[in-house]
C-alpha cells in the first residue's frame, strides 16, 4: 500500500532535469505545467542577461522582452501563450546570455507615428522582429552563453503544499461531520442552535405585516447569483416565502441582477405552492431593478415609500447602498431585519436596522428556520471546524512566539 | 427527474470547480476556464431576461394608469433611450461627441454622485439616533467610533495635538509619556490595527466556514430550495 | 429644559440634514488647510511605487464610478502621475461597466502631458464582465479575457503586450476599488496563488476590511478614502501640483474634517441630553 503510494506520488509530482553548471532549468514543484523556473550565479562584469529557448525542431529565440538587469539570477519562462491553440512541448532547451558593454545593443521598435494605419503598426512590428532575429544570431555567434540545458514543462495533478492538503481535509471534515451529526439527528439526539433574536423576528415580522395588511419587502443583495451569500438569500427567501403564503400575505422581491430575479421568482412560487396556496403567487411581485447600484437603491426606496412594507428584510451582500436603503426604511416605520457577511456594511445596518444578523449567523438562517436535522448538522459541523481552527491559531501564536513556524506553513497558500 | 438532472449537475460542476483550486494541472484548468466563460456568458445572457421584466412589469402599469404611472414612463423612455444611444455609438461610444457618453456624463453621474451624498446625511442623523450611551457595548462603540472620526481628520490631529498642549503646560513635561502630540492618531491606528482587525478576521473566518457549509449543503444535494417547486 | 432635551433626542432628521449640509458648503465656499501626517501604510504604498525599477509594467486596475469618484478619483491621476514620472508603462482595464468614460479620459489626459504613447507607453483594455471569473482570466490569461483593447484593436498587436500574459508577469498591481469586484476579490483569488504583489486605493468604508489583508502582507499598501488619497498626493506631490492640477484628495480632507466634527458634536450633545433626561424617566 505504501509502495503504492509512493509510485502514484513519483508519477503525480513534477521532477526535474539535471543542472549544466551552473545553470539549472527545473519545473515548478506544483505547477500547472506551462512554466520553468530558470536559474543560474551572476557572472562577474555582466551588465545584463538574455534567456534564448529553442523547441526540439525551432530556432533559438530570445524571450524576455528585454534583457534582464545585472543582479537577475532567475526567470520564470511562460512557455505558451495560450495553451489551447500552443499546447506545451514535451521539452524545451535554454541557454542564458551574459551581456556586457561591447555586447551589441538590444534592438527597439521605432517609435509609432501618430494616427498610424494598422499596416504600418504591422510594418513596424515587422521590421522589429527582423532586427530581433539578427540580433539573436549574433548573440548565439559572438555572445557568451551557457551550455544547452534541457526542461521539461510537466504540471502536477495534485497540489501537496501543507496549506492545500489542510483546506482539503477542512473541507472534507466538514462534510464527514455533517453526515455524523444528521445520522445522530435521525436517531432521535437533539442538536442544541442558540437562539438569535433576528431570525425569531422574522416570524413576527410576517405577523405584523399581515395584521397590517402590508406587504413583506426582501432585498436579497445586489451581488450576483455565483455570491454565496445571494445563494444563503435564496435559501432563506424560500422559507421566508412559505411563511408569507401561509398567513396569506404579499412578499415583494427587489432584485438587482437579472438571473437573481429569475431564480427568486422560482424559489417564491415553490414556497406559495409548498404552502398550498399557488394560486396566492404574483410574478409581478418579484422585480428587477436595475443592475447600477444606486439606480436599484432608488428604485427600492420608491418600493417602500409607496407601498409601505411593513417588514423589510435585507439578506445578502449590500454595498454603500445599504444605509439608504435602512434608513428609508425607519421613515417609514418598518421592522427591519438585516444579515450580511460584508463587514463593512454591518456598522450601518446595526445602528438603522432592529436585528442584524452577522456574518455566519447569515448561512445558520435557513437551517434554523427549517430546523431540517440535516441542515442543522451542517451547522455544527462547521462549528466543530472553527473549535479547530482557533485551538490550531492558539497553538500557532505560541509556537510562533517561541519562534517556530509550524503552524504558519500549515496556513500557508500558494508559494 | 426535474429536480434529479439540476442536482447532478450541482454536484459534478460544484466539484470540478472545488477541484480547481487542488488541481494545477494547465489540462484541468482549461477546462474549469471553459466553465467560468460559460457562466459569464449565461450572466450576460440575463440582462435580456432583466430589460423583458422590467418592460412586463412597467408597461402594464403605465397602460393601466395605476398608481405614480408617469415615473414609469420616465423610466422607459430612459432605457428607450440609453438603449439606442449604446447601441448606435459602437466602440467608440464613450468618446466625446456621442450620445451615450452624453447620458453618461450629465444624467448617471450626477444622480450616482447625488445617490451617494445621501450618505454623509443618513450617517449624521443614523449615528445620532443609534449612539446613545444604553449600556457598556454601546459606550464602547460610540467611544470608538468618536475617537475614530476625529482622529482620521486633520482637525482632529491639531485637536489632539492642542489636548496634549494644554496637559503638558499644566502638569509638565512627562505627560508627554502618556499623551504625546499625536496620540489621537496613535490610538485610533491602534483600534484598526487590534481589535478592528481581530473582529473583521473572525467574520471572515466564520464567514467563510459558513459559506463551506452552505456550498457542501447545495453541491451535495442536502439544500434545495433554490431549485423551485416541483 | 427637560422637555427641551427631550425634543432635542428626537430631533427631526431635517435639521441635522442642514447642519451635515452647511459644515460641508462652508469650508468648500471658504477654504480651510490644516497641516497633516502621511499614515503608514500610505507611506508603504508610495515605497511600493517608487521602489520598481523605471520602465517596468504595472497592472492598474480601476474599479470606481461616478459615486466614489470624490474618495478615489484624486489617487487614480496621483498615481498616474507617479508611475508615468518613472517611465512605468500601464496596462489598464476595468471590472465596473460604468467605469470606462470615468477612467478613460482622465489617463488620456496624464498621460498626454507626460508625453506618453497609447499603445507603447499604455494601454485601456476596457470592460471585463464576470466579477470574480474576470479576476480569474486575468490571473491566468489576460489576452483570452481581453482579447481586444477598449477600441478594437488585437491586443497581441501592441508593443506594451508584448510578454505579459498574465497577472505575475507584472511586478505590481494597483488596484483602484470602489466596492465590489475589487481588492478583496483580487487579494482572495489570485493574489496568494500567484504570489502576487499589490496595492490598494479603496474607499473610506472599506479601508478597515482590508487592514487585516495589508497586515498579512497580502497588500503592500493601502490608501483609503480621501484621506488616503490626500496622504499620497503629498508624497507624490511634496513641491506642489505641477501646473493645471488640482490637488483634489488634500482639499476634501480639509473640508471632510468639519463633517467629522459635526457628527461628533452631535453624538456628544445626544448623549448629554439622554443622561440628563435619563433619570427623571427612570423615576
Amino acid at each position: 500500500m505504501m509502495l503504492a503510494l509512493i509510485c502514484l506520488l513519483q508519477i503525480l509530482l513534477p521532477s526535474a532535469h539535471a543542472a549544466a553548471g551552473d545553470f539549472t532549468v527545473t519545473a515548478p514543484k506544483y505547477g500547472g505545467g506551462l512554466a520553468l523556473d530558470l536559474a543560474w550565479s551572476a557572472q562577474p562584469n555582466a551588465s545584463g542577461y538574455l534567456v534564448l529557448r529553442s523547441s526540439a525542431e525551432g530556432a533559438w529565440e530570445i524571450v524576455v522582452e528585454t534583457p534582464l538587469p545585472a543582479e537577475a539570477t532567475e526567470y520564470t519562462d511562460q512557455v505558451t501563450p495560450d495553451p489551447e491553440v500552443n499546447p506545451p512541448l514535451d521539452a524545451y532547451t535554454y541557454r542564458v546570455a551574459s551581456l556586457t558593454s561591447a555586447s551589441p545593443t538590444f534592438p527597439k521598435r521605432a517609435p509609432a507615428a501618430e494616427n498610424a494605419t494598422d499596416e504600418e503598426m504591422a510594418a513596424r512590428e515587422a521590421d522589429f522582429q527582423r532586427s530581433l532575429e539578427a540580433y539573436t544570431q549574433s548573440i548565439l555567434t559572438g555572445g557568451d552563453l551557457t551550455a544547452p540545458v534541457i526542461g521539461a514543462p510537466k504540471g502536477a495533478w495534485l497540489n501537496l503544499t501543507p496549506g492545500y492538503i489542510l483546506l482539503f481535509v477542512m473541507i472534507i471534515s466538514v462534510g464527514v461531520m455533517m453526515n455524523v451529526f444528521a445520522a445522530r439527528a435521525r436517531r432521535g439526539e437533539e442538536i442544541f442552535i442558540r437562539r438569535i433574536s433576528g431570525i425569531d423576528a422574522i416570524e413576527e415580522g410576517i405577523g405584523r405585516a399581515t395584521e397590517m395588511g402590508r406587504p413583506i419587502l426582501y432585498v436579497p443583495g445586489i451581488d450576483e447569483l455565483q455570491d454565496i451569500q445571494t445563494i444563503a438569500s435564496m435559501l432563506i427567501l424560500g422559507q421566508v416565502a412559505e411563511k408569507v403564503a401561509e398567513y396569506q400575505s404579499d412578499i415583494v422581491v427587489s432584485c438587482c441582477i437579472p438571473i437573481v430575479r429569475e431564480v427568486a421568482d422560482e424559489v417564491v412560487k415553490a414556497g406559495y405552492y409548498q404552502a398550498g396556496f399557488p394560486d396566492a403567487y404574483n410574478p409581478a411581485n418579484t422585480r428587477f431593478i436595475s443592475s447600477e447600484q444606486f439606480a436599484f437603491c432608488a428604485g427600492t426606496n420608491g418600493i417602500i415609500l409607496r407601498e409601505k412594507p411593513a417588514t423589510n428584510i435585507y439578506f445578502g451582500r449590500f454595498f454603500a447602498e445599504s444605509l439608504i436603503l435602512a434608513e428609508t426604511g425607519f421613515v417609514n416605520k418598518s421592522i427591519q431585519i438585516a444579515g450580511t457577511a460584508e463587514a463593512t456594511q454591518l456598522p450601518f445596518f446595526i445602528a438603522a436596522c432592529d436585528y442584524t444578523l452577522i456574518g455566519e449567523e447569515l448561512f445558520a438562517v435557513s437551517a434554523y428556520l427549517s430546523r431540517d436535522p440535516r441542515l442543522i448538522s451542517s451547522l455544527k459541523a462547521s462549528d466543530w471546524v472553527k473549535v479547530f481552527v482557533v485551538v490550531s491559531l492558539l497553538v500557532g501564536s505560541l509556537l510562533a512566539t517561541l519562534g517556530s513556524d509550524l503552524v504558519v506553513q500549515l496556513y500557508t497558500i500558494g508559494h | 427527474m426535474r429536480s434529479t438532472i439540476p442536482l447532478i449537475i450541482s454536484l459534478v460542476v460544484g466539484l470540478l470547480m472545488v477541484g480547481e483550486f487542488f488541481i494545477p494541472h494547465w489540462r484541468y484548468h482549461l477546462l474549469t476556464e471553459n466553465l467560468l466563460e460559460w457562466g459569464v456568458i449565461v450572466s450576460a445572457g440575463a440582462f435580456f431576461l432583466g430589460l423583458i421584466n422590467l418592460i412586463q412589469v412597467n408597461l402594464p402599469k403605465i397602460l393601466e394608469r395605476q398608481e405614480d404611472w408617469q415615473y414609469k414612463v420616465v423610466m422607459m423612455v430612459g432605457l428607450v433611450a440609453t438603449l439606442i444611444a449604446g447601441f448606435s455609438g459602437g466602440d467608440q461610444r464613450i468618446s466625446d461627441g456621442y450620445a451615450y457618453r452624453w447620458i453618461y456624463d450629465f444624467i448617471l453621474v450626477p444622480l450616482n454622485a447625488t445617490m451617494f451624498a445621501l450618505l454623509a446625511f443618513y450617517i449624521a442623523s443614523a449615528a445620532f439616533r443609534a449612539f446613545r450611551a444604553r449600556n457598556l457595548d454601546a459606550t464602547i462603540l460610540l467611544t470608538a467610533a468618536i475617537i475614530v472620526m476625529v482622529a482620521r481628520v486633520p482637525a482632529g490631529e491639531m485637536l489632539g495635538q492642542a489636548i496634549s498642549g494644554f496637559f503638558s503646560s499644566i502638569l509638565g513635561d512627562w505627560t508627554l509619556i502618556f499623551l504625546p502630540e499625536n496620540f489621537l492618531s496613535q490610538f485610533m491606528n491602534w483600534l484598526m490595527d487590534v481589535p478592528n482587525t481581530a473582529a473583521r478576521r473572525a467574520i471572515f473566518v466564520g464567514a467563510a466556514l459558513g459559506a463551506v457549509a452552505t456550498g457542501l449543503r447545495i453541491i451535495l444535494g442536502i439544500e434545495r430550495s433554490h431549485l423551485g417547486a416541483d | 429644559m427637560y422637555n427641551f432635551l427631550v425634543r432635542f433626542q428626537n430631533l427631526d432628521r431635517r435639521w441635522i440634514f442642514v447642519g451635515m449640509a452647511l459644515s460641508i458648503l462652508i469650508p468648500m465656499l471658504f477654504p480651510v488647510s490644516f497641516p497633516f501626517r502621511v499614515d503608514q501604510r500610505v507611506q508603504d504604498l508610495y515605497d511600493t511605487v517608487d521602489e520598481l525599477p523605471d520602465g517596468s509594467k504595472v497592472f492598474l486596475s480601476a474599479d470606481f464610478d461616478p459615486a466614489s469618484r470624490p474618495e478615489l478619483e484624486p489617487f487614480f491621476r496621483a498615481n498616474l502621475h507617479h508611475l508615468f514620472r518613472k517611465d512605468i508603462q500601464i496596462v489598464s482595464a476595468t471590472l465596473w461597466p460604468s467605469a470606462p468614460p470615468l477612467v478613460l479620459p482622465i489617463m488620456k489626459e496624464i498621460a498626454e502631458k507626460h508625453g506618453k504613447v497609447y499603445g507603447e507607453d499604455w494601454v485601456f483594455l476596457g470592460f471585463k464582465d464576470g466579477k470574480e471569473l474576470a479576476i480569474k482570466s486575468i490571473g491566468e490569461n489576460i489576452p483570452k479575457a481581453f482579447p481586444k483593447d477598449f477600441e478594437g484593436t488585437d491586443i497581441t498587436t501592441l508593443p506594451i503586450m508584448s510578454g505579459v500574459r498574465q497577472a505575475k508577469d507584472f511586478p505590481l498591481i494597483v488596484s483602484v476599488s470602489a466596492g465590489f469586484p475589487g481588492t478583496q476579490e483580487y487579494v482572495l483569488q489570485i493574489q496568494g496563488q500567484y504570489s502576487l504583489d499589490i496595492v490598494s486605493s479603496c474607499t473610506a468604508v472599506s479601508g478597515p476590511d482590508y487592514i487585516p489583508f495589508f497586515k498579512a502582507g497580502q497588500l503592500r499598501g493601502l490608501s483609503a478614502g480621501i484621506p488616503g488619497s490626500a496622504h499620497y498626493e503629498q508624497l507624490v506631490f511634496p513641491d506642489g501640483p505641477p501646473e493645471g492640477t488640482r490637488l483634489l484628495g488634500i482639499a476634501g480632507y480639509n473640508v471632510l474634517s468639519l463633517g467629522h466634527l459635526f457628527i461628533v458634536l452631535l453624538i456628544i450633545a445626544g448623549n448629554i441630553a439622554y443622561f440628563l433626561t435619563t433619570p427623571r424617566e427612570e423615576a
